[in-house]
This record gives structure tokens, C-alpha cells and sequence, in this order.
């Protein structure tokens, strides 16, 4: 290493830092006057339970390491306790912006909307309490499990997550002693309580845990109330840690697990002007320290606003410019998609494009008769999902099915473990996952017994085979049943089943094995053709980039003069404006009403252009520990397609965030450019296209067929 | 439906594998699958003759596994073939009924010749590439792990095979009892390989030209066949590009060389073995290109299926590459060629007369062909221990192409020309225990004798012959003027083991022409 000149540790960013920026630039969009006003709250939703996630996987693992005295430094040169101090204070900025936003901008927009938040429960009228008592009386009541703590009772459990009632108490007749009490706000009630209001035009809400807490002296009889506040706790409950982190880190955390405290909080969050009292006995039971508590102005846990986004009747207050899901016009309803697949290959994007030809690929193939075998991977598939369905009905009909369920999937192992089984059970051949590795890959091979022989169907994408998602994340999809990449795929299939690895790859390139060294080729490459007086271009977009190689490879040809066109949605530990390098490699986010997830890089190749698209970012958990895909788009139709998707991402200049060299994000200066925005580009584009087809077979003129298959 | 799938199974010493192909009568074969499984037998085969119980778990596992895919595939036919491990185990034949119980599968063990000439034969199968490159004298390089093989092309026909046991693991095992280190690898090598070859040159080579060598083998055929280290041909090298890899082997570490190379660590031993053999074979024959077809003996396996259903047809005639092989050895002990040549077209002659009586085929007629061949070859060594000598020449000699049984067959054929033929009981006690074999002996032996005993002045005088089957008798009808008297009066003895072969008795006439 070294030999580049950008080993130093200056030249990148740390992830977890990077990863807050992207969570700053969701808020953003929460803050965006442009977005419709319940689209904000949405953002904030999803920014509020990011940090969630964020809490309990990354700062949980921080601080693993941390316990463990583990002290190597990251890529960007900072120790676990150093990141620690730097991540906690970004997080606390984020909590206070997250709440401003709140505060300031969406609760009196709400106001103006017709929708009354009702903060405090002091602030309700006479009419409006009596109504949240009786709701209390008839719903609540039944539900809560008040618990109060003295000398014969220990402190109570405090669920990971959950939201919870403090209160101080002194008993009745007694020495005025103060003592601690505690109710959970249940979570299988709607944490937003609708009042039915006077004004037509109004609509009026309170908070559930609001409404416990005008009522808690009804849950502790024998005691005076003296206050009560609510808080939330995080913990580091579960058992996993991030398999990103260095392997000589795990075996380190095996020999220090005696010494690691369980469940230990991590994350303490208060409302604003909690007694002091009362917070001092949290804490000390908690043993949570000052740095980890969270005094927030306002409501706790902000996740309830995904479920205000979907009150009823504030419609005009959502975003409509995005069409959904449109047919394919190589694709449509009803077609034999073996068929559409032997006449041309199809590249589908999704969520402008439906996702449904990916179930109804399976679907017809489990029926079809000339079907000998059906092999998939699943990663994340979503609940009742039609695809399983058609899996276990392939068997049945003594298809020869062979799915890979990947049971490490996070927070997804009791949901994936539960339709393995009845898969199983169906006859399928279920194989749960390799030793040590996480299969990510995305692939289903249909091999199929025609005329002429057998012939095998490809489906590769970037996206989990999960048709929920697949209406909220843009991803890009690939049909074909080209011999090479058929020959692949079966050789995929027989890796994944514990065989030998193939002599020879045609054109599928495989995570863990080989497909970091080939994008280490593929940028050399790029880097060699701009020595060489040739130029260089490549663009690439992913979801994550920080795999210390790729960017150190990126930034000698950069160096080199290669131009890097960088399309990063989230995590980028790499730097732009380095010495040597300047405006050569820029990195843009888009952040939009879609989750982007598509992975696509262009290559400019001396000008014999390659495309791919792959399962994988640009991680070291990517391209070392996990079974991942990258397969060439080759037709120039298609790749003409990955081509508009790509320029059209560049040219945004509506949800798009660029960085900065100070590692800063900034929206597009939009100054004597047209307004783009991607996304909803890519909507129009696909209603065309598919209007285009359908007019095209409307026409009154009959266009004879001058071939048979 | 007009295209059927085949399986191919090589349960070799260090690997199984299968191969499942679509073939048709239009379209040929078309490779649609190849499932590897790493598995050591070798080394348990070899050092106790018989498997683990694990090995042996494992074995049936992968193989009813492969019968699972084969099921998927709608296979209709399969073949599956044992080598050198299979073979050397002691216990093979309770080993292969347990297989067969346990997963269907049956296995046939293939012997070293046998094996080879499949893997010839799937090189041969390549058609255009095969064709032209044996235009120039051309070398077939086999190198498994525990021994290779060498055969030699005289313009179009292969006339020798010799097998060295310079196996690349073998030899692997070798260096490492030395403790050698990776480097010190082409010095040793060198000097083992030299010693073998040096002997090979003088016996087999000569003054032969070698000009191409067609390499068969896992390691160098892979490394050969990628596009990104061999862009320019595919498959094809000289001795430069050896002379390349030789030198990365000296600069980099085996990781670095596997990542480079896209294979696993382990093999790359291996392969540093197989590139110095390669490399020594080439300036030892002057050789200046390398072809690695990249087949394997499931190619080979599958290929022999198409050719015996009459699948494919290929080009090259692999029976004129065994008659040529037998020539060459007949040569080496001074047979003679004219000899040989009256017995064949008399021996010949009277096979095919007799068709309807002893109902062999193709196959037993060649077989006769090369008992005709080397039906001298022990003179060489005693011309009064003929019968000993030329069996055991022969049962030392490969003949590519013929099965271990074949080769058994064509020497006790040859043997009991010379002397009194053995009834089964007897012959049972020198490991001829199968009945079928041993009539085909039987019936092969009486009509060589009875050419024999035709031609016995050796002057060549009942060349042209004629035979006629009429009435429970052989008429051979001769052409000639000479004085037969010496034949008709020894015919005798031939003639009655021939009339209780075949309860036909043979009779000579003499046509005279005026």
C-alpha cells in the first residue's frame, strides 16, 4: 500500500459520519417546502426510524468494540472512541434538527392544513377531554400494566424501543417519600388518538401517550402523583454484530463476551424539562451516561408520523406526480413471457415499470410443462409473497425446484425461517444459506425443455425478488436467455449446492471470489486508456462506497484523468476536490420520493463501452463476505436504456445533493438549468412507452405476422 | 423429441464430476452442464486399496445427488466411468455393487488405455482444430495425477502411447518429501523428467518431428483457455508464453498468482508442475505449439456414446489408430510385415466366411487383426518360448484403445497359436474368468491357427484365398501354383482344433491357373 499516494487516512471519510449526512439529507427533504406537506412527514419518519437503526446496529457495534478495547483505527484513521464522540454529537444535532423541522415548520403547516395536533394534554378542551377519558376508560386502561418500584420491588424491565410513562410518586398517608413508578405505552393501540371535532373542516389528534398520562393517577391510587414525563430507551439487545467490522474483531468479542453487558441502554431519550428527580433515578438505574441522553422538544419517537401520513382525507396534501407501476411494452399482460424472452432480452425498471413479469415468470414457469427446474435465491421476500407461492406450486407439480433462503438476512430471520419450511414442504429443494457468507445475489434460472433442446431463462437484478418493495425501491432487472449467461447461471446454481466452481466464467462476475478484482480491472482499465492518451469515463451508481481499494483505485484514475461520475445514495467514504484529482471524480445523492437502489456502472472502455449492473456496492461486506452477482447489459438498446437512467440522475436537479470537498452536502445549484427531476422523469418516460405500445396495437391497420416462431 | 440428454460420470481419483449434454442427430452435442464435486479417493485408494467408510458415504451422497439432477434433466441415457482410483481398490467389485445399490448408478472401471483413448478421442472429436494440427507431427501430452501419457501422430494416424508415472500429484509428493521449495521445483523437476524422457526419446522418438503438442490436463488446459491471460488464441500457446508463466512463478506468491489467475490457491503447485513438464516436453521434442483443447473424460465418454448410436460420425478412424499402434510394436520386435500381412488377409477371410457361425462382431474382427499383427512379436526375445514371450510383450504393451480384457484376448489369441490351447478350467487359474471372453479366445485362436497353418512355409503361397462355407465344411479355395504339399499334409493338427471350435471342417483346394 502507500504506492498510490492516497492511502493517507485524510483522503476518506468515516461511514458512520457519511451515513448521518445521509440521514441529514432525508430530513431534508422533510424540510423541503417544495415537498407536499405529507410527504414531509414522511421524510421525517424515515429519518427518525433510520436513527433508529443507526443506534442499535452502528453505535451498538461502536461501542462492542469499544468494551472489547478494540482500538484499530477505521479508514478515515479514527478509533471506535474517537468515532463514538464524533457520531454522538452529529446525532444529537440531527435530534435537534429533526425536531425543529417538527416544531417549527410542519406543526403549524399541519395547523393551516386542518390537522389540530393536540401537543399537551392541558391544552384540550372541556369537550375534547371529556371525549380522550372515555377513550381512556373503554381502550386504554385495560392495556396497562402500571408498575411502581420500592424496596420490595426491583426496577422494571424497560423494553428495548418501547415507549414509556416515568412518573414519581409519593404513597398516600405516607412519609412524602418519593418513589419511581412506570407504564409502557402499549404499542398494539394507535399511538394517534383522533377527537372528533366540531369544525367540519378540522380534523384533531392527540398523542396516546398524551392521553395515559392526563389520566395516570387512575393507575396509581394509592399514591400522589408528583410528575410524570415520558422516555425511551435503546439497547443493545440483540446478539449480532455487524459483519462489516474486521474479522480479527470478532474473535476479539468472543474471548471478551463474559465481559460485555447485555442489553446494556445505549440510547436514552427524555422529553425537554424532565424533573430532575425523576430522570436521575433512570439513569442511574439505566447506568447511562450524560453524552447518551436525549432531552427532545417534543413527542418521542417520531415513527408515528407515518402513520399520520396515512389519515384519511388530506390527499391533496401527497405527492400525485409520481405514476405507478406501468406495464412493460415487451411485456404485457397475459404474454408467454418465455416467449417475449427468446425474442429479444428485456431490461425492466422498477417501480416505473412493474415488477409483476418477475412473479409471472415464475408463475407460468411452475405451470408450464416443458419446465424441468426452477432455481432462485431469495434475500428479503415480503409477507405472503406470490412468489413463494409459485415456488411451492412448481414442486408440486414435480418441477424441480432448488431455492437458497438466506436466513441472515437482518431483522428478517423468524419471517424467512417460517416460508422455508413450507417450501420444504411443498418438495422443494431448500438450501439455507453457506457457511460464512450472506447470498445477496439476485438470480432465478428456468431451465426449460423445447424443441430444440433445452434452453435456459435468466432473470438478474439488482432488487430482492420482494414485490412490495419493488413498488418503492428503483431497481433494474434483466430477462434473457442467453446461452453464456445461462451457462452461468447454472454454474451459479451448482456453487450455491456446494459443487466446484466452473473452469470459466462467460460473463457473469461473483462475489466473494472475484468481482472485487474485476472492478479493480475494470477502473485500471479505465485508468491505463487516460495514461494512455485514450480518456477514461466511468460512471457508477450505487447505494454505499466505501470499500477502501475500489476507492483508491478511483482516485488514480481520477488522478489519471479519468472523468468518475459517482451516483452514491447514502454512505461515501470517499473525498472529492483532493489535490491532483480536483472536479475529475464527483459524487451526487439522490434523495426522492423512490428509495434508490440500483446498482449500474459504465465503463467508457476506449470507446467499446461496457455496462453492468450488480447486487452488490461498493462495500468490503459486498465484495468479501457475501455471494454477490454483477452481469453485462450487452444490447445496445438496453444499454442505451442503463445509459438514460444514468444521464438523467446526473442532470437532476431537484432531489439531487452534491459533495462538497469540505464533505458537505449541497443541493444542486439550479441557476440557468431546467428543473429535472429523475424520478418522475422516469415515471413520464414508462407511462409513454407504455402508452406507445398500446396505441401501436390499437391501430386499425392489421399488421401481418411475416414469421412463425 | 429429436434431442435426448446424456450424462457423462467420471468418478476420478480426485474429483467427480458430471457432465450432461443434449445431443441430436442434427445438432450434435451441446455441453448443458458440468457439476464438479472435489473429493480425494486417490490417496486412500492407493495407500490402503480400499475407501473409508466416510469416503465412501460421501461417494454415494454426490452420486445420488447427480442422479437427483439427472432426473431434473429428463436424462435418458448415462454413462459413468471408474479410473485409476476405482480401479486400485481391492474390494472394487462389492464397492461398485454397493454404489449401484445405494444410488442406481452403475460403474464401470475404466483401465488406463481404455481411459486415454477416451480423452483421445474427445480431442479428436474437435474437428477442424484436431485435423489440421496433425497435419505436422504431433505429440497428445496426457497428464493426470498419477501418471501421464504420451502418444505420438504420424501424419494422420497415432502409432504409439507410452505411459510415465510423472503424474502431477505424485510428483507433488515426491518434491515434498524432498522438502523442496517452490523454487527449487524446476531443478528436481528437471532432473526427474529428464531421466524418463531421455529413455522415451531414444525408444519412442528418434528422429521423429515433432511440431505440435496437444495437451490434455486440469491445470495448464484451464489457465490456457481464459481469455483474459490468453487473449490472442485461445487455447493455443508457444514456447514463449511459457517461458512467461515460468517467470511470473519466480516473482510472485502462489496467492498472488491464484488471484491473478482466477483459481484456487491449492492448484497452483500443480499447475507449476505441469507448466515445467510441459515446458521440458517441448524442447525435448523441439515442439513449437501448444493446443489445450480443454476437454475432459467426460467429453471423451460422451463422444464414444455418439459415436456408438451413431450420433456423430467422426472424421478420424480410431480403429486404423490401434492397427498402427500394433504395427509399431510388431516393428519394434522386428515382426515381420509380409508375414503378418498373408496371415491377416487369410485370417480375415476365413472371420468373415464364418459370420453366421460364430456370431462375433467388428470388434472381435479387429482383435483377430492385431493377433494377426503380433502374432510374432516373441521371437525377439526366444524362438523357442514364442507362446510365453509374445503374451507377455503384449500384456505389457498398451495398445490404446483396448480394454484390459481386449488386451487379454489378443495375447492368449496369440499365445495358444503356438502352442496347445487350455480349456477354461485351466485357463480360469491365470485370471481368465469370464466365459465370454473366453470363447471369443477360443474361436479367434482356431481360425488364427488355421491361417497359420496355411502359410506355414511363410512363403506367402495361399494369399489369395478363398473361402466358402458349403455343407458343414470350410472350402478354401487357393489360387496358386506352387506345391502345397507342406501345408496340406500339416493342416492337420489346425484344422481339428478348428473342427471343435466350430463343428466346420476346413478343407484345401488347389486352383490352378494355367
Amino acid at each position: 500500500m502507500g504506492k498510490s499516494g492516497y492511502d493517507d487516512p485524510g483522503f476518506y471519510s468515516n461511514r458512520e459520519l457519511s451515513w448521518l449526512l445521509f440521514d441529514e439529507r432525508i430530513l431534508s427533504e422533510a424540510r423541503d417546502k417544495q415537498n407536499p406537506l405529507f410527504e414531509r412527514l414522511k421524510f421525517l419518519s424515515i429519518s427518525a426510524s433510520n436513527l433508529d437503526e443507526f443506534f442499535m446496529v452502528r453505535v451498538a457495534s461502536l461501542k462492542d468494540m469499544i468494551n472489547a478495547g478494540y482500538d484499530k483505527p477505521d479508514i478515515a484513521g479514527l478509533t471506535p472512541i474517537k468515532q463514538l464522540k464524533e457520531v454522538n454529537k452529529a446525532t444529537h444535532e440531527l435530534v435537534e434538527a429533526q425536531y425543529a423541522a417538527y416544531n417549527r415548520s410542519l406543526l403549524p403547516l399541519l395547523l393551516q392544513n386542518g390537522l389540530r395536533v393536540i401537543e399537551k394534554h392541558e391544552k384540550l378542551t372541556e369537550k375534547e377531554a371529556v371525549y380522550v377519558d372515555q377513550y381512556y376508560e373503554e381502550n386504554i386502561y385495560p392495556v396497562l400494566t402500571p408498575m411502581a418500584v420500592d424496596s420490595s420491588r426491583p426496577f422494571p424491565l424497560i423494553r428495548n424501543k418501547s415507549l414509556n410513562i416515568g412518573a414519581l410518586v409519593t404513597k398516600k398517608n405516607g412519609d412524602g417519600e418519593l418513589e419511581f413508578a412506570t407504564v409502557q405505552v402499549p404499542s398494539v393501540l394507535p399511538r394517534i388518538v383522533k377527537i372528533p371535532s366540531d369544525q367540519e373542516q378540522e380534523k384533531v389528534v392527540i398523542l396516546l401517550e398524551e392521553v395515559i398520562e392526563r389520566n395516570i393517577q387512575k393507575l396509581f391510587l394509592n399514591y400522589d402523583i408528583v410528575c410524570s414525563y415520558p422516555f425511551r430507551i435503546m439497547r443493545n439487545a440483540d446478539f449480532s454484530f455487524e459483519e462489516d467490522e474486521a474479522e480479527d474483531l470478532l474473535k476479539e468479542m468472543e474471548k471478551q463476551l463474559k465481559k460485555r453487558q447485555r442489553g446494556q441502554a445505549i440510547r436514552l431519550e427524555v422529553e425537554q424539562g424532565i424533573d430532575e428527580r425523576l430522570l436521575a433515578i433512570i439513569k442511574k438505574e439505566l447506568m447511562i451516561p450524560d453524552e447518551d441522553i436525549y432531552r427532545i422538544g417534543g413527542p418521542l419517537d417520531l415513527t408515528f408520523l407515518m402513520k399520520m401520513y396515512d389519515l384519511p382525507g388530506f390527499e391533496r396534501l401527497k405527492e400525485k406526480g409520481y405514476a405507478p407501476p406501468q406495464p412493460v411494452p415487451e411485456l404485457p399482460v397475459d404474454c408467454d413471457i418465455f416467449e417475449q424472452i427468446r425474442k429479444e432480452d428485456i431490461l425492466l425498471h422498477h417501480p416505473y415499470e412493474t415488477f409483476l413479469p418477475v412473479v409471472d415468470f415464475i408463475r407460468q414457469a411452475a405451470k408450464d410443462k416443458d419446465v424441468l427446474a426452477i432455481k432462485q435465491t431469495l434475500y428479503r421476500v415480503s409477507g405472503n409473497s406470490p412468489i413463494i407461492a409459485a415456488l411451492a406450486q412448481a414442486a408440486e407439480n414435480g418441477k424441480q425446484v432448488s431455492v437458497l433462503v438466506e436466513l441472515k438476512a437482518r431483522f428478517d430471520e423468524e419471517n424467512n425461517i417460517v416460508w422455508a419450511k413450507m417450501l420444504e414442504k411443498a418438495g422443494c429443494h431448500v438450501i439455507y444459506g453457506l457457511v460464512g457468507l450472506k447470498t445477496h445475489s439476485k438470480i432465478t434460472l428456468v431451465v426449460r425443455r423445447e424443441e430444440d433442446g433445452i434452453r435456459r431463462y435468466v432473470h438478474l437484478g439488482t432488487g430482492n425478488y420482494n414485490d412490495s418493495t419493488a413498488k418503492l425501491y428503483t431497481d433494474v432487472g434483466l430477462f434473457t436467455c442467453s446461452s453464456s449467461i445461462g451457462e452461468d447461471a447454472t454454474a451459479v446454481f451448482n456453487m450455491l449446492s456446494g459443487y466446484s466452481e466452473p473452469l470459466l466464467w462467460n460473463k457473469l462476475s461473483l462475489a466473494p471470489l472475484w468481482l472485487k478484482d474485476r472492478f479493480l480491472h475494470l477502473i485500471g482499465r479505465e485508468k491505463e486508456n487516460a495514461l494512455a492518451g485514450r480518456g477514461g469515463h466511468i460512471i457508477a451508481k450505487v447505494n454505499s462506497l466505501c470499500d477502501k481499494d475500489i476507492i483508491e483505485a478511483l482516485y488514480e484514475a481520477g488522478a489519471a484523468g479519468v472523468k468518475i461520475e459517482l451516483i452514491v445514495r447514502g454512505i461515501c467514504c470517499l473525498k472529492t476536490g483532493l489535490p491532483g484529482i480536483g472536479d475529475k471524480i464527483t459524487v451526487r445523492s439522490i434523495v426522492g420520493n423512490f428509495l434508490e437502489h440500483c446498482r449500474i456502472f459504465y465503463f467508457e472502455n476506449d470507446g467499446k463501452q461496457e455496462y453492468y449492473c450488480a447486487s452488490a456496492d461498493w462495500m468490503p461486506r459486498n465484495l468479501e463476505r457475501r455471494v454477490e452477482i454483477m452481469f453485462p447489459v450487452e444490447k445496445p438498446e438496453l444499454q442505451k436504456k442503463l445509459m438514460d437512467i444514468l444521464s438523467t440522475q446526473l442532470k437532476d436537479t431537484v432531489k439531487a445533493h452534491v459533495l462538497k470537498s469540505d464533505g458537505s452536502y449541497e443541493k444542486v445549484d439550479r441557476r440557468g438549468k431546467e428543473s429535472v427531476n429523475a424520478q418522475q422523469e422516469f415515471g413520464r418516460r414508462a407511462i409513454q412507452a407504455a402508452k406507445d405500445k398500446s396505441e401501436a396495437t390499437q391501430r386499425r391497420v392489421f399488421i401481418p405476422e411475416t414469421h412463425h416462431e | 423429441m429429436a434431442v435426448k440428454t446424456f450424462a457423462a460420470i467420471d468418478v476420478g481419483s480426485y474429483e467427480l464430476a458430471m457432465k450432461i449434454f443434449e445431443v441430436s442427430r442434427t445438432r450434435g452435442m451441446k455441453e448443458i452442464d458440468h457439476i464438479r464435486h472435489s473429493i480425494d479417493m486417490g490417496t486412500e485408494s492407493y495407500t490402503t486399496g480400499k475407501l473409508s467408510y466416510q469416503r465412501a458415504e460421501e461417494l454415494c451422497r454426490v452420486l445420488r445427488e447427480f442422479s437427483g439432477i439427472m432426473k431434473a434433466y429428463q436424462v435418458s441415457d448415462y454413462v459413468a466411468y471408474g479410473t485409476s482410483a476405482v480401479r486400485e481398490t481391492e474390494n472394487t467389485i462389492i464397492l461398485l455393487d454397493q454404489i449401484q445399490q445405494r444410488t442406481g448408478i452403475h460403474i464401470e472401471v475404466l483401465s488406463n488405455s481404455e481411459q486415454r483413448f477416451l480423452d483421445y478421442k474427445s480431442i479428436a472429436f474437435q474437428g477442424e482444430g484436431f485435423l489440421k494440427i496433425i497435419e505436422n507431427g504431433t505429440a497428445i501430452v496426457d497428464i493426470g495425477g498419477g501418471s501421464i501419457q504420451i502418444s505420438l501422430f504420424d501424419k494422420d494416424t497415432l502409432v504409439s502411447t507410452q505411459n510415465m508415472k510423472l503424474g502431477v500429484l505424485r510428483l507433488r509428493d515426491n518434491l515434498a518429501h524432498l522438502n523442496a521449495s517452490i523454487r527449487q521445483y524446476e531443478n528436481f523437476l528437471d532432473e526427474i523428467i529428464n531421466a524418463q524422457m531421455a529413455v522415451y526419446k531414444k525408444l519412442y522418438l528418434k528422429d521423429r518431428e515433432i511440431k505440435n503438442i496437444i495437451i490434455v490436463d486440469d491445470y495448464i488446459s484451464t489457465l490456457l483457455r481464459k481469455k483474459s491471460i490468453n487473449n490472442e488464441m485461445t487455447g493455443y500457446a508457444g514456447a514463449e508464453l511459457f517461458e512467461k508463466f515460468r517467470d511470473v512463478y519466480h516473482k510472485e506468491s502462489l496467492s498472488e498468482l491464484a488471484k491473478r489467475w482466477d483459481m484456487p490457491e491449492e492448484t497452483m503447485p500443480l499447475m507449476y508442475i505441469a507448466l515445467i513438464m510441459t515446458k521440458r516436453i517441448m524442447e525435448i521434442m523441439g515442439a513449437e505449439l501448444i493446443w489445450a483443447p480443454g476437454v475432459t473424460l467426460c467429453d471423451g465418454i460422451a463422444y464414444e456414446y455418439a459415436q456408438k448410436n451413431k450420433i456423430m460420425v467422426s472424421t478420424h478412424d480410431f480403429e486404423q489408430d490401434i492397427i498402427a499402434c500394433a504395427h509399431n510394436i510388431s516393428k519394434r520386435y522386428r515382426g515381420s510385415k509380409k508375414r503378418s500381412e498373408t496371415l491377416e488377409q487369410i485370417a480375415l477371410t476365413i472371420f468373415d466366411s464364418m459370420k453366421k457361425i460364430h456370431g462375433l462382431g467388428n470388434r472381435e474382427r479387429l482383435l483377430l487383426q492385431l493377433s494377426t499383427i503380433l502374432h510374432d512379436c516373441g521371437k525377439y526375445i526366444s524362438m523357442t518360448n514364442l507362446a510365453e514371450c509374445s503374451y507377455n510383450i503384449i500384456m505389457s504393451t498398451e495398445v490404446i484403445g483396448l480394454s484390459h480384457m481386449e488386451r487379454q484376448i489378443v495375447a492368449n489369441v496369440v499365445k495358444y497359436n503356438h502352442m496347445e490351447f487350455e480349456y477354461f478350467e485351466e485357463m480360469s487359474r491365470y485370471g481368465v474368468t469370464d466365459q465370454a471372453s473366453y470363447l471369443k479366445m477360443a474361436k479367434l485362436t482356431a481360425i488364427l491357427r488355421l491361417a497359420n497353418g496355411l502359410d506355414r512355409s511363410h512363403k506367402q503361397k495361399f494369399k489369395n484365398v478363398k473361402t466358402a462355407l458349403k455343407d458343414g465344411q470350410l472350402i478354401i479355395t487357393v489360387d496358386t501354383n506352387d506345391d502345397i504339399t507342406l501345408e496340406k499334409g500339416l493342416f492337420g493338427a489346425s484344422a481339428m482344433f478348428f473342427e471343435e471350435v466350430y463343428s466346420v471342417r476346413p478343407v484345401i483346394r488347389q486352383k490352378r491357373t494355367i
